[in-house]
């Protein structure tokens, strides 16, 4: 579905990554794991159109995608949900939706609405008024719409109550029925229940690829951190 | 008072607008003033309320559909409507024309290409286009407008009638902007383009679209002046001119619907009141303008909004 070869990634001269390649297949959780600088978010971003690649190829669905604009890579069913968890603070949830369904142009709500049924209470409260958590659910539910490929999510559960992180635990268990996931987290428990197969970033490189189950329930890629 | 709440907004704006013309008979040309410059306000506001995009160069797209209608009407032909149409055409030309070159700057950047650009403009006006625009001493076509079938426009009372029709439209197609998909993504993209970007949207093509609108608003605010007045002169298009727009907007509430039409009448209200008193009545919108900065950062219409919500929500408190 993915599959991103030997790109590299600089911010003017300084280059944040090195000659990465990772694949990506459909129905799986893959999470990218690594210290802060590693270059993770810088990754995503390349991958999601919100920044150019100085070399190397990222196909999607047999696609190159390099080259394309943000909106270009959302509409081919790639979405990218940043770190950030900002949202539009004088719309209301009900206006977000809708900008999400007019881009799109998938009107059914109700599969989104079933995975956060508490926005279904928060239909008129303005995108300023929401907590980190709901922000959070509002924005995959708008990546949701249009029924994506390939989520990329960056750092869903940072800054979190430890209660809300368990709710999205279990909304990405959900989710991962219906999409392909491919996670930036820093909670490795969190990690270890969700991922299927880990990378491990370091200095702008992967410097590990774990596939084995029982490797990732350990925990065993702590030690390339 | 529950029957008005299902009277759409525009129309009692309209009806008062009427009332206020035959309350006030001696203020017709007043009135026919604060429609002409509240649809050119409500250009700007899709800019600067919606997009957030500052503009220090509206008086340019003002005099590019003023002189549009002016030439037409001095030299081609003598229909106002055609005039207003080629006007609101030329508007949309600029649009596409300019449109790919300007919104990639951003901020202060995209408010100074504005500003040069309307110095351009009243210098092309002025000096090298003199022959045909006659300068300072402007275009003189009164004689040659000729009536149309329904309405004699050269005669005031029924060019205020003609300014309702177009207030009309363009006060409905505006709250159909507002209420829309398109309206919340001009919204979406003032707060967080990028965010725009990941739900898909061409955030380049959207501002293009925003600052069309824009332009045709004012070329078509333009074009009325220039019927209205039979005359056009390069006053319109003074730089000067520019931060009127964006007080009148400040003043009315940005980004809302009915905001554009009440910081027009707060706006050339106090022109109109002050300068029988003072000379320099911009010191009165300079002080108002500062008061609105501090206290009602969200405009006349803005507050107003909020004491209206407030009441409805007293009213059902659920």
């Amino acid at each position: 579905m993915l599959t991103v070869k030997d790109v590299s990634v600089s911010y003017q001269k300084l280059r944040v990554v090195f000659d990465v390649s990772l694949h990506v297949t459909p129905g799986e959780v893959v999470v990218v794991v690594g210290r802060n600088g590693a270059g993770k978010t810088t990754l995503f971003r390349t991958i999601g159109g919100f920044l150019k690649k100085d070399k190397g190829s990222i196909q999607f669905k047999g696609q190159e995608i390099g080259n394309l604009w943000a909106y270009e890579v959302a509409l081919m069913g790639l979405k990218y949900i940043q770190q950030d968890k900002q949202v539009f603070s004088d719309l209301t949830v009900r206006e977000h939706l809708e900008l999400g369904s007019y881009a799109t142009k998938d009107r059914n709500w109700e599969p989104v609405l079933d995975h956060f049924p508490k926005l279904r209470t928060l239909m008129d409260r303005k995108g300023g008024n929401l907590s980190g958590g709901e922000k959070q659910m509002l924005l995959i539910a708008m990546a949701l719409l249009g029924k994506p490929s390939l989520v990329l999510m960056d750092e869903p559960t940072e800054g979190l109550a430890p209660h809300v992180v368990n709710e999205m635990k279990d909304s990405i268990k959900r989710i991962r029925t219906e999409t392909t996931l491919m996670i930036i987290e820093q909670n490795l428990p969190l990690t270890a229940e969700v991922a299927d197969r880990v990378y491990a970033m370091k200095e702008g490189k992967i410097v590990a690829e774990i596939v084995d189950k029982k490797e990732i329930k350990d925990l065993a890629f702590e030690k390339y951190l | 008072m529950n029957f008005l709440k299902r009277i759409p907004g525009p129309f009692l704006l309209l009806v008062l607008v009427i009332v206020a013309r035959y309350l006030f008979p001696n203020k017709m040309t007043f009135i026919v003033e604060i429609m002409m410059f509240s649809i050119y306000i409500m250009g700007n506001d899709i800019l600067y309320g919606y997009m957030g995009m500052v503009s220090f160069g509206q008086p340019f797209y003002l005099g590019v559909g003023a002189y549009t209608a002016a030439l037409y009407l001095a030299y081609l032909g003598h229909d106002p409507l055609v005039a207003m149409l080629l006007a609101i055409v030329s508007g949309a030309v600029v649009a596409l024309i300019l449109g790919p070159i300007y919104i990639r700057l951003r901020g202060d950047y995209f408010a100074l290409i504005n500003a040069a650009t309307c110095a351009i403009g009243l210098f092309l006006v002025e000096k090298p286009l003199l022959k045909i625009t006659r300068g300072d001493d402007g275009l003189w076509y009164r004689t040659r407008m000729q009536p149309e079938w329904f309405f004699d426009l050269r005669q005031p009372a029924q060019f205020f009638w003609f300014a309702v029709i177009i207030l009309a439209i363009v006060l409905f197609l505006y709250r159909w902007l507002d209420r829309s998909a398109l309206g919340a993504a001009f919204r979406g993209i003032k707060v967080n383009e990028g965010k725009m970007k990941f739900l898909g949207y061409n955030t380049f093509a959207l501002r293009w679209i925003g600052y069309g609108f824009a332009c045709i608003l004012a070329a078509l605010s333009g074009s009325l002046y220039a019927i209205n007045f039979g005359f056009v002169n390069p006053s319109i298009t003074e730089p000067g001119r520019a931060a009127e727009a964006l007080v009148a907007t400040l003043l009315g509430g940005a980004g809302t619907v009915y905001g554009a039409f009440f910081g027009t009448v707060a706006f050339l209200g106090i022109k109109d009141l002050v300068s029988t008193f003072f000379t320099r009545w911009e010191f009165a919108v300079g002080v108002l303008t500062m008061l609105v900065c501090f206290f009602l950062s969200k405009g006349v219409w803005g507050f107003l909004n909020e004491l209206i919500e407030k009441k409805k929500r007293k009213a059902s408190p659920v």
